[in-house]
């Protein structure tokens, strides 16, 4: 690699790929509706985000869905992410239906929270929709602590086709991801709490820039700290645009959004 | 441009700040058994110290705070030695390790500027009896004191900081992750209200600009000492937070480095350069 250059600067365009609305209520993380999330994507360089609701975490998902649809209407720089369930229990509708509904509206991700919403990642329940999710082409988002490796790697495994983005990997899993990402091409991470030291430049050394994701875990997480780990790191400046934005302009379907 | 301004274009150009002196005053050195980590020699700490413009970091070993605290005061001693302008050490006192033999083997070596103790990973109280020769070396020096917190510790608990600065008023002491959990950062930014010479540095995975600017504001910016516990934790996730946060310029200089030239200034080593320090 080339290393930094001084000429980059404020040209990296980023994409952040983990973001959400709403008020989060095991933080002092504020309030965020739509203004101040675009404030706070200006203050630090960021062209656009896959936008989750907090609502459709910490309460209801389906109808946290349906109001994130609403708050994003008519802002081009923010793109939907769905909460996505079992649908066992009636609550998301028949996969292929759910997807399909998403396709409609827009959205470009989901995100699972098997650990908050008592269900397996790698469960029967859950075979449906990650079929289809692939034929979709949705990628799926979650957070390690939400799963284990073990189930991430069994779905990477038998839905061939399917994207993974792990997030919120923190600093003691090395020994881990490295296995999972050699193993399974396609599982990608979010950089957004990717903290071991000088874990960027090792995983991208050994994987290539095209298997990260720039996130920032907003509003949980204070966004300054992945735009620094990124700009600021030993990366040279063509693996900095790919993990920036690059790399979810080839697995999201961000170009644009539904009139 | 302001100071701030300096330092996120630095950030944005993706080159390393040069507009005010950075001391981080809590960092390691080599290898840790829990977890892999990729670049943790002492040139490769430099390296990345470099990279982003951090003048020093103060140091203990991974060797020393978790296995044997003679042996890993030797690395950290080399580590110093072979980065004397950018790097200086604490000295390590394991309860069970002889702190008495530590501290006369090290107290007057000048490549140690502070003390580290880490109740937690030794499974002793910071209020146990062991820890007083630290206690009275710390008193008769002037030697800060970082000790590792965490909220709900029985070792470490922000309340065990309060009850030592209780015995030991005249002694320096810096309460590293400034109990580290959310939940606990109001307890630790009262123990430090309550006591001059307890100070909060900012390391760990919880933190974030707004922690930060809250600290400040209500206990001043003197009271607050940045540190990334790096190579255990990336450097550039804590310092990033800081480089951003809501502050004005004299407390930004005091956090970033100004307060921690001060602290180990007993030692009588100069600040990096005429950069200000606060």
């Amino acid at each position: 690699m080339d290393g930094p250059s001084t000429e980059l600067g404020r040209r990296v365009r980023l994409t952040d790929v983990s973001v959400a609305l709403g008020r989060h209520p095991r933080a002092a993380a504020g309030s965020v509706a739509v203004k101040q999330l675009l404030a706070m994507m200006d203050g630090f360089g960021i062209a656009t985000a896959v936008v989750s609701n907090l609502a459709s975490r910490w309460h209801a998902p389906a109808a946290g869905n349906r109001e994130l649809v609403e708050m994003l209407d008519g802002v081009d720089r923010l793109h939907a992410c769905w909460t996505v369930l079992p649908d066992v229990c009636g609550e998301i509708g028949a996969a292929d239906e759910f997807v399909e509904r998403a396709r409609t509206a827009g959205v470009v991700a989901v995100r699972a929270f098997p650990a908050d919403h008592r269900y397996r990642l790698d469960g029967p329940d859950l075979t449906d929709l990650h079929g289809a999710l692939v034929r979709a082409r949705l990628p799926l988002l979650v957070e390690a602590s939400q799963t284990s490796w073990e189930a991430v790697e069994a779905v990477a495994h038998r839905f061939d086709g399917h994207t993974l983005v792990i997030g919120d990997v923190g600093y003691r899993s090395l020994r881990t991801v490295a296995g999972v990402l050699s193993r399974c091409d396609n599982v990608y991470l979010d950089i957004s709490y990717l903290a071991s030291h000088c874990g960027l430049e090792w995983l991208v050394g050994r994987f290539g820039a095209g298997r990260f994701l720039f996130g920032t875990g907003s509003p949980l997480r204070d966004p300054a700290e992945v735009v620094t780990r990124l700009l600021w790191s030993e990366l040279d400046d063509d693996a900095v645009t790919q993990i920036g934005s690059g790399t979810a302009g080839r697995l999201f379907r961000t170009e644009r959004k539904p009139s | 441009m302001s100071l701030a301004a300096d330092l996120e274009t630095a950030v944005f150009d993706r080159v390393p700040q040069r507009a005010v002196s950075i001391v981080d005053a809590h960092a390691h050195v080599g290898p840790y058994s829990e977890f892999f980590i990729p670049q943790c020699e002492p040139a490769d700490l430099v390296r990345v110290m470099d990279r982003c413009g951090v003048d020093r970091a103060v140091l203990s070993s991974h060797l020393a705070i978790q296995l044997d605290a003679r042996s890993g005061n030797e690395a950290t001693a080399a580590a110093v030695a072979a980065h004397p302008d950018q790097l200086a050490g604490y000295l390590v006192v394991n309860p069970w390790q002889n702190p008495a033999e530590e501290l006369a083997r090290w107290g007057d070596d000048p490549r140690f500027v502070g003390v580290k103790l880490h109740p937690d990973l030794h499974a002793y109280p910071l209020t146990g009896s062991r820890y007083a020769p630290v206690w009275e070396f710390a008193e008769r020096s002037g030697c800060l004191v970082l000790t590792h917190t965490w909220t709900g510790s029985p070792f470490d608990d922000p309340k065990h900081l309060g009850m030592v600065a209780d015995r030991h008023p005249e002694v320096v002491l810096l309460a590293g992750h400034a109990g580290a959990l959310p939940e606990g950062f109001d307890q630790a930014i009262e123990v430090a209200a309550a006591h001059p010479r307890v100070l909060l540095e900012i390391c760990g995975s919880y933190h974030s600009g707004a922690t930060i600017t809250r600290m400040v504001r209500a206990l001043g910016a003197s009271k607050v000492v940045f540190g990334s516990d790096f190579p255990f934790i990336d450097l550039r996730y804590s310092l990033g937070r800081l480089i951003f946060a809501d502050l004005d310029t004299e407390d930004r200089i005091a956090v970033l480095g100004g307060n921690a030239s001060r602290l180990f200034a007993w030692r009588g080593r100069p600040p990096a350069d005429d950069r200000p320090t606060g």
